[in-house]
């Protein structure tokens, strides 16, 4: 159903303002999403100065910078903070990105940070992403054969290069959260990072379950809620293509 | 729980693109394109109830706001037409690099503008 505006608990107030302490001449103002479970209040945007003079190239540099020396009650997932894992996908400056490869120099003006829309905030800049793994484990991702061979399973240079582009994928939930039609439809539409995965297995040579996985994934609400709006190519920190494997797995469903 | 935890803002605070930007544009004037393929079917049904329906419509083209529907849906029609070939393009396989499609993008929307004027210009519409 589509819901322009967000319902009354989720209306966002204006929070507290932290002030810069160290006297530095390079300040920043980092805006920051805040909501804290344990309380029954509504999500404020709470805005911090940050020195800038001491503070590495990222925005999970800022992040690090907000919860070790400023307010250490700051929640949000990092892990690797090399662009691997996954784990510190927000919204920042209005656009879905890993905040370990998203330079702050890149952003004008004061820095909005988000957590990735229309997800339900567990605290903070963490989402809640637990329908979009159930969706991805109904893609069934992993290799489905009948060969029982001792051997490795042997793939051609070309079948294997059909691959590229896919396999990056890190599952950091940007592009699905970034897409209008997985707002209004998230709990049918399966989403880019779901259905990349999905034509990541229809196309690998060695999976013989392809005619069941295109049978499965050809549904109204599944698939064919993509329209094309590409935010989530646009989002792709990984510089992968969701919009054209989804289209892909269109193209196949048409001519088979 | 599930309830109590707020929704995280979504269109109100992500960034436009010229992709999506067309993509909700597409929609709007395939919406209006249907209104007004219902409007002409009207005017038709109007003239065979005689001249005197004929000169109503004709003065009402006349004034300001029958000469901008007229534009306006010349518009909508070529907007849609454009983009339309851009699906076509995209059901093939074709154009989903970001630039590519940011390119194919703004020849829509500056070639809808474009188709328009040429239009009235050839078929002396307004005139």
């Amino acid at each position: 159903m589509v819901q322009i505006n967000l319902p009354k608990n989720s209306k966002i107030q204006k929070g507290k303002y932290y002030k810069d302490n160290t006297g530095s001449n390079n300040i920043r103002k980092v805006n920051v999403y805040r909501w804290d479970p344990s309380t029954e209040e509504n999500p404020r945007i709470d805005t911090y100065e940050v020195d800038m003079n001491n503070c590495p190239s990222k925005v999970l540099d800022i992040l690090n910078k907000i919860k070790n020396e400023i307010d250490p009650s700051l929640a949000y997932r990092r892990s690797c903070s090399h662009g691997v894992c996954g784990s510190c996908a927000m919204n920042m400056d209005g656009k879905n990105g890993l905040a370990c490869t998203k330079s702050h120099s890149e952003i004008k003006g004061d820095i909005n940070i988000y957590p990735l829309p229309h997800l339900k905030v567990l605290k903070d800049l963490i989402g809640d992403l637990s329908i979009l793994y159930k969706q991805y484990e109904s893609v069934e991702p992993w290799l489905k054969t009948s060969k029982k061979s001792e051997k490795e399973n042997i793939q051609s240079m070309e079948d294997r290069s059909k691959l590229d582009g896919l396999y990056e994928c890190i599952m950091c939930a940007c592009c699905s959260t970034a897409c209008p039609s997985y707002w209004w439809n998230g709990e049918k539409y399966l989403g880019p990072a779901v259905l990349l995965q999905a034509y990541r297995w229809i196309i690998d040579s060695r999976d013989e379950d392809r005619k069941e996985r295109l049978k499965k994934v050809a549904d109204e609400l599944k698939l064919y809620r993509c329209h094309t709006i590409m935010n989530c190519t646009n989002a792709c920190p990984k510089g992968l293509n969701p919009a054209k494997a989804i289209a892909s797995i269109k193209k196949m469903l048409a001519t088979s | 729980m599930k309830d109590k935890n707020p929704l995280s803002p979504h269109i109100q605070i992500y960034n436009w693109h010229i992709s999506s930007l067309i993509s909700i544009s597409h929609r709007i004037t395939g919406i209006i394109n249907i209104i007004i393929i219902t409007l002409i079917c009207f005017w038709l049904a109007f003239l065979l109830f005689g001249t005197k329906n004929y000169e109503l419509i004709f003065n009402f083209f006349g004034t300001f706001i029958g000469k901008f529907l007229i534009v306006g849906s010349i518009w909508s029609f070529s907007f849609q037409a454009l983009s339309e070939i851009r699906h076509l393009f995209w059901d093939l396989g074709f154009g989903f690099e970001i630039k590519t499609s940011n390119i194919t993008g703004l020849i829509v929307i500056f070639g809808s503008f474009i188709l328009t004027i040429f239009l009235i210009l050839s078929k002396n519409i307004l005139l």
